[in-house]
């Protein structure tokens, strides 16, 4: 980390895709970063906020991926360098002003970073945001290697700043995720001045109106932009052919599925006859160095991650330079060679190879793949995700399905995005009824709160995190209060965003470069929008689920705030409020009246079923001594008792 | 530069979420930087830190740089912060020639808690990682941690104990060297001793 | 008596509709409980015997055994069950006044059963706007307070689980005939533990027709007045086909048919109208509303009734003939009906593994004229 800062020119540093970003954009020199917290790409500005002090930086969490690509915007059109971060979904977000944008033009340099999820590790999605290139017209970068995160970066804000156009640059988790080695080089000067200029010609690039306007002027002016971005990613030094002059199969690849690629044809032994096209620049395509390549090949294999993207864009090109070189077999996701969903990987990559060259793939001796059959179901059971021990979801969510159960009109919860969104499992309760995106919650609860009039007589909730809240969900708050929706929001405030890595949003009093900063106050915001207004610890579980069964039974919008800090805060992970045991004398366990409540239905991992003694105990490895069930155990067989830290503390 | 017993070497370093698993594989993959390999690691974190099951996969060379996956079934070396978790990676990455370093602790998963699947007996797990495996060590990585004061020790003493094989040179100085770039001098001293005592768990 | 759990209670009660809500199923364990008038399940309980079960009023009733316990007899189908004496009567002087419904004996005897020690707890029934809250009272100059006829099927019995948690041991119940059915099963202690032995000191019954479902009552009720001002329900006797509701703006006549729509699908397989299975009964008396009928069935009651009526909390007197006979016509024809519902819903002595709502010999059956 700090060897981002310090690291010199020529040393070799193991870093991971999103450090060797941050250190592209500190040997870039880029002034200002703005972004919203998501995985793949949070590690981005944690970074530069760690470093913002040393390299005169401002780096800054913004409340939205809309408003991060606005705050970098805004540093672009007063000359500086900029960066803005988001994970796919985030492009999105941003998607409205990004579109005009491309038409309104930068000035000092600006990049978008932003992360796709193949596979959705950390995602409710794996959507592919290069379509977002050829749509809004924005010129598209992916690196391909851990030293192409740093190195094109850097020429990214190059090409930005000839074209005056914001540039995407498209990683993935495979690659912001992963450490690979970088050389490093030198760190420049920062003393860039910010003036934002208006005065000159209305439609100056550099001092006229920043606008998309007016259309007949600016739509051209774009779409030469981009006929200039082809020539310019002909001499790209990014994309590389390694291979024989005449391959058998043309790879032709991006990002880390170029890394996949390469693994394939080494695994297959087939050097000779396989040659890999990495692209860095995918949109738009260089034309002539793919008819270099298309023209020399004999088949083409084209490997990308999640959908047909590359392979429909040089498909179409292929069509248009049929009549020169003829016409190739180019396979893909089409025609079923590699699959259209989830993530590559090399043996995925290596098995399309191996249909096409009738190479054989190298498989595991039968006999032990027969004994692997055979212990894997039993020696490896499922490990679904769950809330933390001590998370105070867990508590909330106890409440919200406590009350919903016995209230037994069939209320439901909407989803939204964030630590809770695991509720969605039957494994973690099950109490998320639909799930989207940010603030989606709040939105469809306001518009199920209106359904009274068709007979629907449901109660309604919504769940949000404190940073959702801010994100997307207060729009749809105001909808329903303004609309006198019959809903109740609940606000899971947990002081921090939580399943991205705990970053600050606005209600904390801290930045993202550890400044000071105003911690807006969730309960006022409500409370001046109009809603009702009620606060809880979620710990407390008889006064939560007391606050909800009020809220349930009254009409109109409604807001209820379980303020309890992430069990993974810097200020509680690692200590323990109570020592918490069970007295397994008094544990019912499966007995009549209890039936394993806290293993079976609640299902902290603190808790574990002590098969031969028929008992609950607690792991004291993992409990994280919150306490909480100890007040849900039916027989009072969990005791807790406040750590000696806890009473050192009060003592002090 | 030592030439490696398999090139590319690779090694999975397994276990649940939160138990240090990316530091781990940083820990191993910078020793062995410094020492000139080409080096990448692996790794999806965020949600799979909430009690999934989470794995790094480490490659390492002497000349090329490899993908951040290990192709199926060519594991040469775990080493799992959890029983069922080495389990699950030699499903897949396993092999006859396979060594597994498996901290014996077991951490329950909610589908066990809850009671909707059995979690095996140490005895079942050590039979079947023998078998699958070319050489095994069971080691207590957990308790030996708690003894020196914190669980979090644990990945410290695994790295130990993989250096112990001897299968990759992971010296004692240049584990040194790595940990005092990451942790302030007066923490440096402990995680030495969880190293010595993690390398003579499986020392010859 | 045969003993299923809670998969089986949700089978043969919930999914059947067949639930009234008496709570004696609730406050055991984390999985039933009753809220503002209805009884659900909460989570998922996987075991293959229950409490839940074994106390629920509406399933392997085993009448023989009920009535082997509370009277060493057997169950025979008699319009009004077993009874020492029919007498009329109402609360004595020595009985603080109070808002009572017809003439107060109910509160009068338990009352006189708290302050002499009879039971050390009273599980009584309170109304909170349309919603019936039960209640565990110890204190004697409590009672008038939960005085007044609740018409909601109430969750009562879940008092009764709570105080045998907290350790009372001769709790007094003052119940419908299916509370008190359910409380009969408890005091029967059919999972056999020493901790769950028979903590009832007295047995109350009120008549009963039938009861009203609390959450369509208040669906129905509650846009036509404020619920929270209501102090006062009742259906007078026949022929005035009505119920009244007074609250604090005045009196709300409703229809009786259409607050008989409001009526649990349970109470039509119920045969029992004067709560047989009690020490003493209460009820209306046709045509005198500042006086109660009362059924007198053990020994228990029979001297509570005589030390209450000698210390001056009960004055009773002689039941006319033409009231007792119309008392056995209406109890009687409900029996049959109920009967009748059993038996066309294959509910009654069901065999071959199939779970019955009640078992009864064959000879009663018989004579009842049901099949």
């Amino acid at each position: 980390m700090t060897v981002l800062l310090t690291g010199k020119k020529g040393e070799q540093h193991l870093l991971m895709g999103n450090e060797a970003i941050v250190r592209g954009a500190l040997e870039a020199g880029v002034n200002l970063a703005a972004g919203y917290p998501g995985t793949p790409s949070s590690e981005i500005i944690e970074n530069l906020g760690l470093v913002a002090k040393d390299r005169n930086l401002y780096v800054e969490w913004a409340v939205n991926e809309k408003v991060a690509a606005e705050v970098a915007a805004a540093g672009s059109f007063a000359g500086l360098r900029t960066l803005a971060t988001m994970k796919m979904n985030g492009v999105h977000v941003a998607s409205d002003f990004l579109l005009h944008l491309a038409l309104s033009g930068v000035r000092g340099g600006m990049v978008l970073v932003a992360c796709d999820d193949p596979n959705a590790h950390s995602s409710q999605h794996e959507g592919d945001m290069r379509y977002f290139a050829p749509m809004l017209e924005i010129p598209l970068l992916e690196p391909g290697d851990f030293q192409d995160a740093k190195d094109l970066l850097k020429w990214a804000y190059e090409l930005s700043e000839q074209l005056r156009s914001v540039i995407f640059f498209r990683s993935t988790t495979r690659l912001s995720h992963a450490s690979g080695q970088v050389v490093l080089d030198e760190l420049p000067a920062n003393d860039r001045r910010a003036e934002f200029r208006f005065d000159g010609f209305i439609l100056d690039d550099m001092t006229g109106i920043v606008m998309s306007l007016p259309i007949n002027f600016k739509h051209p002016q774009l779409q030469q932009k981009i006929k200039q971005a082809a020539d310019l990613f002909e001499e790209c030094p990014f994309n590389t052919y390694t291979g024989p002059p005449n391959p058998e199969i043309l790879v032709i690849s991006s990002s880390a599925s170029s890394l996949y690629s390469i693994e394939a044809i080494h695994l297959l032994g087939l050097e000779g006859k396989v040659g890999l096209l990495k692209l860095a620049t995918t949109w738009p395509l260089p034309r002539k160095l793919i008819q270099t390549h298309l023209a020399q090949a004999r088949q083409v294999l084209v490997v990308e991650e999640v959908l047909p993207f590359l392979e429909e864009n040089i498909k179409a090109l292929a069509y248009e330079l049929a009549g020169d070189i003829g016409a190739k077999p180019i396979f893909g996701k089409r025609d079923g060679a590699l699959p259209t969903y989830g993530e590559l990987n090399p043996d995925l990559v290596a098995g399309a190879l191996s249909k096409i060259t009738g190479a054989p793939l190298p498989q595991r001796p039968d006999s032990y793949q027969q004994r692997i059959s055979e212990m894997i179901f039993f020696g490896a059971p499922a490990r679904d995700i769950t809330f933390c021990p001590g998370c105070p979801h867990r508590a909330s969510l106890w409440s919200i399905e406590n009350v919903l159960q016995m209230d037994r009109r069939k209320g439901f919860v909407c989803g939204d995005v964030g630590c809770y969104t695991m509720a969605l499992h039957p494994m973690n309760f099950g109490s998320l009824k639909t799930a989207h995106s940010m603030g989606s919650g709040t939105g469809l609860a306001s518009g199920f709160g209106k359904l009274g009039r068709f007979g629907m007589d449901q109660p309604v909730l919504s769940v949000c995190g404190d940073s959702t809240f801010f994100h997307a969900a207060l729009p749809a708050l105001v909808n329903a209060v303004h609309n006198q929706s019959n809903m109740t929001m609940v606000v899971l405030d947990n002081s921090g965003t939580a399943m991205t890595g705990f970053q600050p949003h606005p209600s904390i009093e801290k930045n993202a470069m550890g400044e000071i900063a105003e911690a807006i106050d969730i309960a006022k915001v409500c409370a001046a929008i109009g809603a009702e207004v009620a606060l809880c610890d979620p710990f407390d579980v008889e006064r939560t689920q007391e606050a909800l069964f009020q809220l349930i039974e009254k009409k109109g919008p409604k807001v209820l705030i379980l303020k309890q800090m992430c069990a993974l805060s810097p200020e509680k992970k690692g200590f323990r409020k109570y020592e918490v045991r069970v007295d397994p004398k008094a544990c019912l366990g499966e007995d009549c009246g209890c039936n394993r409540l806290c293993t079976r239905i609640y299902r902290c991992p603190g808790l574990v079923w002590d098969k031969p003694n028929k008992v609950a105990r607690i792991d004291e490895i993992v409990c994280a001594g919150c306490g909480v069930c100890a007040s849900i155990c039916p027989a009072g067989a969990i005791h807790k008792v406040l750590s000696e830290n806890d009473k050192g503390r009060e003592a002090a | 530069m030592t030439p490696l017993k398999f090139d590319p070497y690779n090694l999975v370093i397994t276990g649940v979420g939160g138990q240090g698993n990316v530091t781990a594989s940083r820990l191993v993959g910078n020793m062995l930087s410094l020492l000139g390999y080409r080096i990448t690691i692996g790794e999806t974190f965020g949600a799979s830190q909430r009690g999934g099951s989470v794995k790094s996969d480490v490659r390492i060379s002497s000349a090329t740089t490899f993908s951040p996956q290990i192709p199926k079934g060519n594991a040469h070396m775990i080493v799992a912060m959890e029983p069922a978790e080495a389990v699950r990676v030699l499903g897949d990455w396993g092999n006859p020639e396979v060594k597994v370093i498996c901290n014996m602790r077991p951490i329950h998963s909610v589908n066990v808690i809850c009671g909707d699947s059995e979690y095996p007996t140490p005895e079942q797990h050590q039979q079947w990682i023998t078998d699958l495996s070319r050489q095994a060590w069971f080691v207590n990585s957990t308790e030996e941690a708690v003894k020196l004061g914190s669980p979090i020790f644990s990945n410290i003493i695994l790295i130990g104990a993989l250096a112990g094989t001897g299968d990759l040179p992971l010296e004692r100085d240049l584990f040194q060297t790595v940990i005092a770039q990451r942790l302030p001098a007066d923490k440096v001293e402990k995680n030495l001793v969880a190293f010595d005592i993690g390398r003579a768990m499986t020392a010859a | 008596m045969q003993v299923f759990g809670p998969n089986e209670l949700v089978a043969d009660v919930f999914q059947k509709d067949l639930c009234v809500g008496c709570g004696a199923c609730t406050e055991l364990c984390p999985y039933l409980r009753n809220h503002r008038g209805k009884t659900g399940m909460l989570f998922s309980c996987t075991r293959a015997q229950g409490r839940c079960y074994a106390y629920c009023p509406k399933v392997e009733v085993d009448l023989d055994g009920l009535f082997a316990l509370m009277f060493n007899a057997p169950y025979e189908g008699k319009p009004i069950g077993i009874h020492r004496k029919v007498l009329t009567a109402k609360a004595g002087l020595r009985m603080t006044a109070g808002k009572f419904q017809a003439g107060g004996v109910v509160s009068a005897l338990v009352t006189y059963a708290l302050k002499t020690g009879l039971i050390d707890a009273a599980v009584l029934t309170d109304r909170k706007g349309l919603i019936p809250v039960p209640h565990l009272v110890t204190n004697p100059e409590d009672v008038t307070k939960f005085a007044s006829t609740k018409y909601m099927a109430a969750p009562t019995v879940a008092m009764v689980n709570k105080g045998q948690q907290q350790g009372y041991k001769r709790m007094g119940i003052v119940g419908t005939p299916c509370q008190l059915t359910a409380v009969a099963k408890i005091r029967a202690n059919p999972l056999q533990k020493e901790e769950f032995a028979d903590p009832i000191g007295l047995a109350i019954g009120l008549f009963c027709t039938w009861s009203l479902d609390t959450r369509r009552l208040l669906a129905f009720m509650a846009d036509k007045l404020d619920v929270g001002r209501i102090h006062k329900m009742d259906i007078p006797p026949p022929p005035a086909e009505i119920m009244v509701v007074e609250t604090d703006q005045g009196r709300v006549v409703f229809p009786l048919s259409q607050i008989r729509a409001l009526v649990p699908n349970s109470c039509s397989i119920c045969p029992d109208l004067s709560a047989e299975l009690a020490d003493l009964s209460v009820g209306v008396l046709e045509g005198r509303p500042d006086l109660n009928t009362l059924i007198i069935r053990t020994p228990k009651g029979e001297d509570l009734a005589r030390n209450a009526e000698r210390d001056g909390f009960l004055i009773t007197a002689e039941m006319p003939t033409e009231n007792f006979e119309h008392l056995c016509f209406a109890a009687g024809n409900k029996k049959t009906r109920a009967f009748e519902q059993l038996r066309e819903r294959d509910l009654v002595n069901t065999d071959g593994g199939k779970r019955a709502a009640l078992r009864v010999n064959a000879s009663t059956l018989k004579r009842i004229g049901v099949e």
